[in-house]
């Protein structure tokens, strides 16, 4: 019922759906959804809802990282990629 | 006839950029490596940036030259104008003078190359082939696009495959400067394949595309990563601005009693705030305020908003008080700022409260937006209708109070390329959806348990 609305997304710099934001993290919302859409309707319930514990958790309970922190983890992460293909 | 515009002459533009870390009045804690727990150290990041970049990241001379090369580009739109809004100043009917520094004549049309042609030089000194970077809806891409063609160097965006095809004027943009804007996720990386492979309808998201141009520059020895906000090197190369700005208030021999910019991740703000920042550090009496982007209930639609609690997220939501956004807790408020995206920078100014942060939702910002087209005839990129409506408040605060008050904010790009934007607000579709009051009482039922302020 909510999947057609529209909002700017304050990350992106353009206009996405309800729809967009609840996937933005793959099988997760985006972990501003609340505060982007809660003025709107009742985000929080509606995702309550749906999402069970650990889901909820591992989108809004993660400890969020600094930009610098999340850097290092992605070069770690592509030095890993592809040091695998390397070694096959 | 009075004036409008303030300009300098082009042997005038600033050749140093200001390094705000020189002033900080209390230390930053240094960026932590996730893994080891220690400080991050050049050798961290050198996969990613070149060693000249790194080195004005840790910098904390308080002065930096800029090379010849990188002024010879600079001149092309710089200095930019420094305008007074004397009908938008009308419409508002309060005791203000408004001045505006128009960062949306540059050929991308915003803020975004004082640092990309910055990054770029560098990056070609250091020898680096080529630039990866990840875009939004196109404007960071699009200002590094230009950059990297200016120096020879190879560009490479991946850009949010739901931006890649809403916002095909940016994409063209990329593509006439010659680059090659990738719509996110694609089959360039191992990190794009797997998201493909488990969802190959994936809309994409700013994390994979950062994921995948990181591992893009990681893969190619010639190739180096850029990011457009954030870090210190960044708003180093942004304060050209408010440089630029105080010698052409001088010229006029006003100074400011406030000074806004719009933040997202804060180059923009801290492009005009930071030299300002020094000021006040120094004693000047002024007030510096961050606009951000947030979605707040007034008063009269409910008592909270919500926001992460903290970078640690030990309290997953924080309730906010919101008085018509015209005033929310420093510390709750600061909770906004100090999303990841936020520059690191700019969270210790608000921690230290030497800048203010405010927030204002984007029905109101699109209505300051719509109403300085209107006057001042240029149309706003939406973020900066949001330090436009920090300007509206400004004005208002002043009128109550019956106090004469200078304001300076950073008109930070125009919208010419976001009209989709202006469309939906105009027709009523951003989010004109009106929350029915039983629904406002089931939603403070659902979070009765949570802190309240």
């Amino acid at each position: 019922m909510y999947d057609h609305l529209e909002i700017r997304c304050p990350r992106l710099g353009g206009e996405v759906t309800f729809a967009y934001c609840q996937k933005e993290g793959g099988d997760l919302p985006c972990p501003r959804i609340i505060a982007c859409w809660q003025p709107y309707f009742p985000v929080e319930t509606y995702l309550r809802g749906r999402l069970t514990q650990p889901e909820w958790d591992r989108c809004f309970n993660r400890p969020q990282k600094d930009k610098m922190a999340t850097l290092i983890e992605l070069i770690e992460k592509a030095k890993r990629r592809k040091q695998v293909p390397d070694r096959g | 006839m009075e004036p409008v515009k303030v300009f300098l002459d082009d042997r005038e533009i600033p050749k140093q950029w200001y390094n705000i870390l020189a002033d900080m009045p209390t230390p930053m804690s240094p960026p932590l490596h996730p893994g080891t727990g220690q400080p991050i150290g050049p050798d961290d990041l050198a996969p990613v940036f070149p060693m000249n970049l790194i080195e004005q990241e840790v910098s904390t001379e308080r002065w930096i030259d800029i090379p010849e090369e990188v002024l010879e580009k600079y001149l092309l739109w710089r200095p930019t104008p420094l305008c007074r809004a004397r009908n938008f100043e009308k419409l508002l009917d309060a005791p203000v003078k408004i001045y505006y520094k128009n960062e949306g004549v540059s050929p991308p049309g915003s803020h975004k190359p004082n640092t990309a042609v910055a990054q770029a030089y560098y990056n070609k000194v250091f020898g680096v082939k080529r630039l990866s970077t990840e875009t939004g809806a196109g404007q960071w891409g699009s200002a590094l696009s230009m950059a990297c063609q200016m120096f020879g160097l190879e560009c490479r965006v991946f850009m949010v495959k739901v931006s890649y095809e809403q916002k095909p004027y940016r994409r063209m943009m990329m593509m006439t400067w010659g680059a090659n804007c990738i719509p996110s996720p694609s089959d360039k990386t191992e990190a794009g394949r797997k998201i493909l492979a488990e969802i190959p309808d994936s809309p994409g998201s700013l994390g994979i595309a950062i994921s995948e141009a990181i591992e893009d520059a990681v893969s190619d020895e010639d190739a180096r990563y850029s990011l457009g906000s954030v870090l210190n090197h960044v708003l180093l190369h942004q304060t050209i601005n408010g440089l630029e700005c105080q010698k052409q208030l001088e010229k006029l021999g006003v100074y400011p009693d406030v000074v806004i910019g719009c933040t997202g991740g804060g180059s923009n703000f801290a492009g005009l705030c930071l030299p300002f920042v020094r000021d006040k550090i120094h004693g000047k009496d002024i007030s510096i305020v961050a606009a951000e982007p947030t979605s707040c209930p007034t008063m009269t639609r409910g008592p909270f908003a919500y926001d992460f609690g903290d970078t640690a997220m030990t309290t997953p939501l924080l309730p906010m008080h919101t008085l018509g956004h015209d005033f929310v807790p420093a510390p709750i408020h600061a909770g906004g700022l100090r999303y990841h995206g936020m520059a690191p920078i700019i969270s210790h100014l608000v921690k230290e409260q030497i800048v203010e942060a405010r927030a204002y939702n984007q029905l109101e910002t699109f209505d300051a937006g719509v109403k300085w087209a209107r006057t001042e005839g240029y149309i706003p990129a939406p973020e900066t209708n949001h330090a436009i409506a920090a300007v509206v408040q400004e004005a208002q605060r002043a009128k109550e109070e019956g106090k004469e008050k200078t304001i300076l904010f950073n008109w930070s790009g125009h919208g010419l390329v976001d009209l989709a934007a202006y469309d939906a607000y105009l027709s009523g579709k951003l989010t004109k959806y009106e929350l029915p009051d039983e629904e406002i009482q089931g939603s403070l039922n659902s979070i009765a348990g949570l802190p309240k302020p």
